[in-house]
C-alpha cells in the first residue's frame, strides 16, 4: 500500500498541531464491540501496512495503529473530527474524495459506511499505543495467547442470585451470566414440547401421543424422576446411536462413493458402511471418546482380544480412508491429496483447527507453520490408505487392497445378481465387464489404514509442490502449545497411534473442547463456539468460556463418556427452557448467546423423512443391512439413479457423494467431502416443491390417511386421529371443523374420499408444526 | 441467528464484505434480527459494487472442445503439413469484415454483435477436467460453478424462478454451488440427453391431485402456519417458511407455463428449427438445441439470472468434416434466432451471451486426406456478445497453425473475471468462506478482467 501523500502540498502540513491527549471516558461495550468488529479488522487489513508503527514506511506520518496516534492525525492533519464524518479527512480519502485510500481501490460501500458510523459515534476507540518497536509476529500468531490453546482451566461454578434455579453445575454457569445482565431465563418449557424435543434431541424421532400423554402424566405426579426415567429410556434406545452416529458421521465427512474425481468419474466405495455401523454401535455403545477417536486414526495398530474386537478396530479406521480424491490421472500430487483430506478431517473434526492452509505455506492466521503440516503429513504419508478399486478406474485411483475382516459374516451377492452399470473400455468404447475381483465372493471387506512397511519423515513440499522438495521434517504434532508429558512419534510406526495419544491426553487444550461444544450444539441449537470446526483465530470466541472448560474438563474427568455428558445436559434446567421468552429477553438477547432460553429448531432432512414414515406407519426399525452398493464396483455417474425407495431409517440410506438419496436432497444436506460440523438451514422453494410433488411425501401422506381412515368412521374422529398422530394433541374446535370441511370440499372435487384424505394428511406433514422443534 | 460475527467479521476484512456477508445472513433470510445492519438477503436481488454492463448471462456451452480453425480463427491453408488451418470456406461479414465460417451462415448475420476471443487457452486438454475448470475454475476438485456464483453475488428477479438453470446438462458438478449456500445450486432441467421436450425441473409435478386440489390444500397448510406461528409471533423464520411454501407453489404454477412453448407462433418455432434434429450425426447427439435456446429466451425474460444451454459433442475426432458440420447445422439458427429475438426485445442490451466449450481443435490439412482432429487446449475461440462487450471485435490470436494463444491471451480464470465484472461484481474479491480460507471463482491466481472486450 503506497503512502497517505499529499495532495494539497505544504500549507497542510500547518495542520500538523499536536492534539491534547484527552483520557476521555472510557468507549462504551457496545462502541467497544462496534470497533472490534468493524473498524480494527479493516485498519488491520487495509490501512496498517503503511499506517502502522511497524510499517517498513510510515505513509504521510500518519499512524494509526493506536487511539492517540489515530486522533492526532499525519501530515494532512486530524484524520478526523470526532461526530462529524464529512468534515473527516480519512471519510472523505475513503470515498476518493481529493485523497484516495487505499491507493489500489477503494473500499467496499459497507466497509466505508462503517468508518462513517465509527466516526459518528466520536470514534470510540479502545486501543492503546503499541510500543515503538512490537513483535514483528501480528498479534494473532501468538499461539500462547490465543484463547482455545490455552490449557482447560476447571472453574468453579458461580454464586448466583437465584439459587434454587441451577440442577446442575452447567445451570451456575448459565445463569450467571444471564443475571449479570441483568435478565431472568425463560420460564420452563411445557412438559409436552419438553417430551418432543427430548425425542428428536435424543433419538431424531417424535414421540407418539401415548408416548407424550404418559409422560405428561408422569412428568406431574414425579417430575425430575420421570424425566430421568425417559431421557434413560431413549438413550438406551438403539435408535439413540443411530440419530447421534448421523451427526459424526456428517463430521467424519462420510461418503459412499468417491465423488466426482474432476474426470467425472465417481466410483462407489461397497464397503464403507461399515464404518457407518460402526460408528452408531460406537454411539450405542457409549465408546468413551477417546477410545473412538483412537481407534479411527489407529484401530489398526491397537490390541485385540476377540475377532469382532479385531474387525471393529479395523473398521474405524475406513475413518481415513472415506475422503473424497481428485483423480490421480495428471496429478502429481495425488498421494498428497490424499493425506490432505486426512490432516483435515483429523484437524477440523477432532480439534477444530485447520491445518490445510500450511500445506502450501505458514497459516495467515492460526499458528500452525509448514513445518508442522508436513510434520503430521509424515504421519499419514508413512500409511498406507485403503480405498479398494475405484471401480477399476485407473485413472481415478490406483486399486488398493483392503482390510479382510475376520468376524464378520460373509455375504456374496445373490444368486441372481448382475452388475447392469459396466464401464466402457476407453479404446473401444465397448462395455467392460469389471474385473474379476481378488477375493472370494461376499468376502467381508473394510476400507481403512495401516502402516507402510516402511515408515519415513516427509519433506517439505514448499508452496506444496511436491517438485520443490525442502527440508526434511520429523514426524510429529502441532508446535502452538506443549502438553505436560512428552509424545514422540515411534519411528518404527507411522505414528498415528502417538498422534492419537497426543490428541486425547488429558490436557490437550482442543480435543474435549472441540467434542463437548459439538454436544453442546446439538442440545442447545448453537454451540458455546459457533463455528464448531474452527477454534481458530477466524473461528467464533465461546460465549461462555467458562462453561465450555467446565464441560471439557468434566468429561475427561467422567472418562470421556459421551452418553454421560447428553445425559447430564437435557437434565439441566438450560436445556427445558422454553422457547418463547419475554420481549426484554430476546431484546436484549436475541441471538440467544446466554442461552437463556430454548432455540426453536428445523427438523433436518433425516429426521423430517423418519418422521413422515413414522406417522404414516411405514416406518421399520430395522438396522439396515448393508448398503445398496455393497456388490457394486461401479461408477455411479453412469448408473443414473441407484437409490431405492427404502422404509428403514434415513441413516441407512445410501449417501452417495454428487448423489445423494433423492428423499433427502432437499433440506440441506452437506456435500460430505469435508467436515461439516454444523448444517446450513436454508428456506428455499424447492423445498416447498419436495413437501408438494415427491414420490415419498405423496406415498406417506396416503399410507398415513389410509391409517386414519381404517381407525375411524367419521370425518371429525378421522381428523382426531390425524392430529393426534401427526401432532401430538387434539385439534381445536376451528382446526377440526375446517379440516372436515376441506376434506368434503376436497372429496367433491376430486370424487375420492382416498383422495382428500390423502390431501388432509399430506398437509399436515407439511406444516411447520410438523416440521419445527419448540 | 444462522451466521456468526466472526463469519460477518472476517467476511468484511476479506474485501468485498458485504457479499459474502449478505449470503451468509440469507441462509436464514429474515430469520434473525441484523444487528449489523447490514442488508439481509438470500435470493433477492441486489445492486452490484461496482457498474453493471450486464445483468444476466446465457451461456451456450458447447461441449467436447469446438473446433476453433473452422469456426472463427479463419487459418487459410499453407499447404504446409507443420501450419494446417481451416478446411472450410471463410468470408468477411458484417461492416466489421469479421471472419466466420460457411458453417454458420446464421451466425455470420450477427457478426457486428459478436465480440470474438481468439486467445484463449487452458490448463489441459482433458475433456472432463478442462470442463470442470471451464465451469467452476478449478479443474480437480467440485467446487461452486459460474452461475451459483454469480446467483451469490447479484441475486435473482424473479423469486418464483430458479436463479440459475442448466438446460440439458450433464453432471450436476457443473451446476453444484458445492460449499456456497444450496439455494444457489443451478436447477438441472433434462439431464443427460433426456427428451428436452418432456424434461422439468425435479419435483415440479405430481398428478396425485390437481392443480386446484392443491392450492386449496396448501391454503389449509398455510392456515395452519399461521396459527403455528401467532403462537410463536418472535420466531420470524416460520414466516419465511410460509412464504417460500407460496413461492413453491407459484413455481409449481409458473415454471412449467414458462416451459409450455407451445404458445409460441410457428414462425419463432422455426425460426428456432424447435425439434428438428432427432438424430445423431456421428458425435453431434440430438439436443433440441432450437428449443433449448427458445426456453432460454424465456426463462432471461422471466428474471432468471444465469441460463446454460448445452450441446455437444463437438468431440469429432474421426469424420471432422461430417460432424462439425452437423453440429453447426444443429446450433447455427437456434442461436441465430436467440440473438435475433434478445435484440428485438432489447434484452441483448444487457443480457451477456457467451458461447465456446473446454478447448479447441488442431487444424487439417486436405493434401494428406485426413479427416480426424484432437484436443487444443493452447488455443481456441469463444465469443461473447450484447451484455456491454464490443461488437465486430477479435481479441487477441493464434500462432499460425492456430495450436497455441500468442496474443490477447485470455484463460478460463481470465474470462471468469471478466464475466463478473461485466456484471459489475469484482471478480478476485467476490469471495466466501469455507474450510478456513476464503475461496473464490478465479482460484489463488486470481483472473485478469479482458477490458478491452468492453464496449
Amino acid at each position: 500500500m503506497s503512502r497517505l501523500t499529499l495532495l494539497v502540498g505544504a500549507s497542510f502540513v500547518l495542520l500538523l498541531t499536536a492534539q491534547p491527549v484527552l483520557f476521555a471516558a472510557p468507549p462504551s461495550a457496545e462502541d467497544v464491540a462496534f470497533f472490534e468488529n468493524k473498524i480494527r479488522p479493516l485498519l488491520v487489513k487495509h490501512c496498517y501496512e503503511c499506517h502502522a508503527t511497524d510499517a517498513k514506511e510510515v505513509g504521510g506520518k500518519l499512524l494509526m495503529d493506536g487511539r492517540e496516534a489515530t486522533r492526532k492525525g499525519g501530515e494532512s492533519g486530524p484524520a478526523f473530527v470526532e461526530g462529524k464524518p464529512n468534515e473527516s479527512l480519512l471519510i472523505q480519502a475513503l470515498r476518493y474524495d481529493g485523497l484516495e485510500m487505499p491507493p489500489e481501490k477503494p473500499l467496499p460501500e459497507s466497509a466505508i459506511n462503517d468508518f462513517v458510523e465509527w466516526v459518528r459515534r466520536g470514534a470510540p476507540d479502545p486501543r492503546v499505543e503499541p510500543k515503538a518497536k512490537p513483535k514483528p509476529k501480528p498479534e494473532a500468531n501468538k499461539a500462547s495467547e490465543f484463547w482455545s490453546l490455552q490449557p482447560v482451566q476447571n472453574p468453579t461454578p458461580p454464586e448466583v442470585q437465584q439459587a434454587d434455579w441451577p440442577r446442575d453445575a452447567v445451570d451456575k454457569f448459565v445463569l450467571s451470566r444471564v443475571e449479570k445482565a441483568g435478565l431472568a431465563p425463560a420460564a420452563d418449557a411445557a412438559p409436552a414440547f419438553l417430551v418432543r424435543r427430548l425425542y428428536y434431541d435424543l433419538i431424531g424421532l417424535p414421540p407418539t401421543i401415548n408416548q407424550v400423554d404418559d409422560f405428561v402424566a408422569d412428568y406431574r405426579q414425579h417430575g425430575q424422576e420421570a424425566l430421568e426415567r425417559l431421557v434413560n429410556r431413549l438413550l438406551e434406545s438403539p435408535q439413540y446411536g443411530e440419530h447421534w452416529g448421523r451427526y459424526w458421521l456428517d463430521v467424519a465427512r462420510f461418503g459412499e462413493s468417491n465423488g466426482n474425481d474432476g474426470l467425472g468419474r465417481n466410483p462407489t466405495f461397497p464397503h464403507a458402511w461399515r464404518y457407518r455401523d460402526y460408528v452408531i454401535a460406537a454411539f450405542n455403545e457409549d465408546r468413551p471418546y477417546d477410545q473412538f477417536l483412537t481407534e479411527q486414526l489407529a484401530g489398526d495398530l491397537l490390541p485385540h482380544d476377540t475377532p469382532e474386537q479385531h474387525d471393529r478396530n479395523l473398521v474405524a479406521t475406513g475413518f481415513l480412508a472415506l475422503g473424497s480424491k481428485p483423480a490421480k490421472a495428471m496429478n502429481t500430487n495425488f498421494e498428497m491429496d490424499v493425506v490432505a483430506d486426512q490432516i483435515d478431517a483429523m484437524s477440523r473434526g477432532f480439534m477444530g483447527f485447520t491445518v490445510a492452509c500450511a500445506r502450501c505455506h505458514d497459516h495467515k492466521f492460526d499458528p500452525i507453520p509448514t513445518r508442522d503440516y508436513y510434520a503430521l503429513a509424515g504421519i499419514f504419508a508413512s500409511s498406507e490408505t485403503m480405498w479398494g478399486t475405484a471401480a477399476h478406474e485407473n485413472l481415478t485411483a490406483p486399486v488398493t487392497d483392503l482390510h479382510v475382516l475376520k468376524a464378520a459374516a460373509k455375504v456374496p451377492p445373490p444368486a441372481d445378481f448382475v452388475e447392469t452399470v459396466l464401464g466402457k473400455d476407453s479404446n473401444t468404447g465397448q462395455p467392460k465387464a469389471p474385473p474379476k475381483s481378488k477375493w472370494a465372493p461376499g468376502t467381508p471387506l473394510a476400507m481403512g489404514v495401516r502402516d507402510k512397511a516402511k515408515p519415513a519423515d516427509t519433506k517439505v513440499h514448499i508452496k506444496g509442490e511436491p517438485s520443490k522438495a525442502g527440508e526434511v521434517v520429523p514426524r510429529g504434532f502441532l508446535s502452538a502449545f506443549s502438553l505436560p508429558d512428552t509424545i514422540e512419534v515411534d519411528t518404527k510406526q507411522s505414528g498415528r497411534l502417538q498422534l492419537a495419544q497426543w490428541l486425547t491426553h488429558p490436557r490437550h487444550p482442543l480435543t474435549a473442547r472441540v467434542m463437548v461444544n459439538r454436544i453442546w450444539q446439538q442440545l442447545f441449537g448453537a454451540g458455546i463456539v459457533r463455528t464448531p470446526d474452527d477454534f481458530g483465530l477466524y473461528g467464533e470466541r465461546p460465549t461462555n468460556p467458562e462453561l465450555l472448560d467446565h464441560l471439557a474438563t468434566r468429561f475427561v474427568q467422567q472418562g470421556w463418556s459421551i452418553k454421560r455428558l447428553i445425559r447430564e445436559l437435557v437434565l439441566s434446567h438450560t436445556y427445558r427452557l422454553a422457547s418463547e421468552a419475554d420481549a426484554k429477553l430476546l431484546e436484549a438477547d436475541p441471538q440467544n448467546l446466554l442461552f437463556a432460553r430454548s432455540v426453536r429448531r428445523r427438523l433436518h432432512a433425516e429426521a423430517l423423512r423418519d418422521s413422515m414414515l413414522q406417522v404414516s406407519g411405514q416406518l421399520n426399525l430395522q438396522p439396515g443391512a448393508g448398503s445398496l452398493v455393497r456388490h457394486r464396483d461401479i461408477l455411479v455417474n453412469l448408473a443414473g439413479n441407484l437409490h431405492q425407495p427404502s422404509h428403514q431409517r434415513s441413516v441407512y440410506l445410501c449417501y452417495l457423494r454428487s448423489s445423494p438419496p433423492p428423499e433427502l436432497a432437499a433440506f440441506d444436506l452437506p456435500e460430505f467431502t469435508s467436515v461439516t460440523g454444523k448444517r446450513d438451514v436454508s428456506t428455499v422453494p424447492g423445498q416447498a416443491l419436495h413437501l408438494y410433488n415427491s414420490p415419498f411425501v405423496v406415498e406417506q401422506a396416503n399410507h398415513f390417511a389410509r391409517l386414519v381412515m381404517k381407525e375411524a368412521e367419521q370425518p371429525q374422529q378421522r381428523v382426531r386421529v390425524a392430529w393426534r398422530r401427526a401432532f401430538c394433541r387434539e385439534p381445536n374446535e376451528k382446526e377440526l371443523a375446517q379440516a372436515v370441511q376441506f376434506v368434503q370440499w376436497t372429496q367433491d372435487e376430486v370424487k375420492s374420499a382416498e383422495m382428500a384424505w390423502g390431501s388432509l394428511c399430506q398437509a399436515l406433514l407439511c406444516a411447520n408444526e410438523f416440521r419445527y422443534i419448540d | 441467528m444462522s451466521y456468526s460475527r466472526r463469519q460477518v467479521l472476517q467476511s468484511i476484512s476479506g474485501g468485498l464484505g458485504w457479499l459474502a456477508l449478505q449470503a451468509l445472513l440469507g441462509e436464514q433470510v429474515q430469520a434473525a434480527p441484523k444487528p449489523t445492519g447490514e442488508p439481509a438477503v438470500g435470493l433477492a436481488p441486489r445492486k452490484p459494487p461496482l457498474p453493471a454492463r450486464a445483468k444476466r448471462v446465457i451461456f451456450l456451452c458447447m461441449s467436447g472442445g469446438p473446433a476453433h480453425l473452422d469456426t472463427f480463427d479463419y487459418k487459410p491453408q499453407t499447404g504446409n503439413k507443420k501450419h494446417p488451418g481451416s478446411v472450410f470456406e471463410f468470408a468477411q461479414f458484417g461492416e466489421s469484415g469479421l471472419w466466420i465460417s460457411e458453417l454458420l451462415p446464421e451466425t455470420a448475420r450477427h457478426a457486428d454483435k459478436l465480440c470474438v476471443i481468439n486467445g484463449m487457452y487452458a490448463d489441459t486438454g482433458i475433456h472432463a477436467q478442462s470442463f470442470l475448470q471451464l465451469h467452476t475454475g478449478d479443474r480437480l476438485r467440485e467446487r461452486p460453478s459460474l452461475g451459483s456464483w454469480v446467483v451469490y453475488g447479484l441475486g435473482t428477479e424473479n423469486q418464483n424462478l430458479p436463479g440459475f438453470i442448466s438446460l440439458n446438462t450433464s453432471k450436476s458438478s457443473i451446476y453444484s454451488s458445492s460449499f456456497l449456500p444450496s439455494i444457489y445450486t443451478g436447477t438441472p432441467i433434462g439431464v443427460n440427453g433426456e427428451d428436452m421436450s418432456k424434461a422439468t425441473i425435479n419435483n415440479m409435478l405430481s398428478d396425485h391431485l390437481p392443480l386446484s386440489a392443491k392450492r386449496r390444500q396448501l391454503d389449509l397448510v398455510q392456515m395452519l402456519n399461521r396459527e403455528h406461528h401467532a403462537q410463536r409471533p418472535t420466531e420470524d423464520a416460520l414466516e419465511s417458511v410460509i412464504q417460500s411454501m407460496e413461492l413453491g407453489f407459484e413455481m409449481q404454477a409458473q415454471a412449467p407455463e414458462l416451459m409450455d412453448i407451445s404458445r409460441e407462433t410457428q414462425e419463432t418455432l422455426d425460426r428456432y428449427q424447435v425439434g428438428k434434429q432427432t438424430e445423431s450425426v456421428g458425435v453431434c447427439k440430438p439436443s433440441d438445441f432450437g428449443r433449448q435456446c427458445l426456453l432460454a429466451r424465456r426463462f432471461i425474460e422471466a428474471g432468471v439470472r444465469f441460463v446454460e444451454v448445452n450441446h455437444g459433442s463437438w468431440d469429432q475426432h474421426k469424420n471432422h468434416r461430417r460432424d462439425l458440420q452437423a453440429n453447426c447445422a444443429a446450433t447455427d439458427a437456434p442461436i441465430a434466432a436467440l440473438l435475433d429475438d434478445l435484440k428485438q426485445r432489447g434484452l441483448l442490451d444487457d443480457t451477456l451471451v457467451v458461447w465456446g466449450g473446454e478447448f479447441g481443435r488442431p487444424g487439417l490439412t486436405p493434401e494428406d486426406g485426413k479427416d480426424e482432429t484432437g484436443h487444443n487446449n493452447r488455443g481456441f475461440t469463444f465469443w461473447l456478445a450484447g451484455g456491454g462487450v464490443k461488437g465486430g471485435y477479435v481479441h487477441g490470436k493464434t500462432n499460425e497453425s492456430g495450436a497455441q494463444a500468442v496474443e490477447g491471451k485470455v484463460h478460463f480464470r481470465d474470462l471468469h473475471a471478466t464475466i463478473l465484472h461485466l456484471l459489475g461484481l469484482p471478480s478476485n474479491d467476490l469471495t466466501y468462506w469455507y474450510a478456513g480460507r476464503d475461496h473464490r471463482l478465479t482460484g489463488p491466481e486470481g483472473g485478469q478482467v479482458v477490458k478491452a472486450l468492453f464496449a
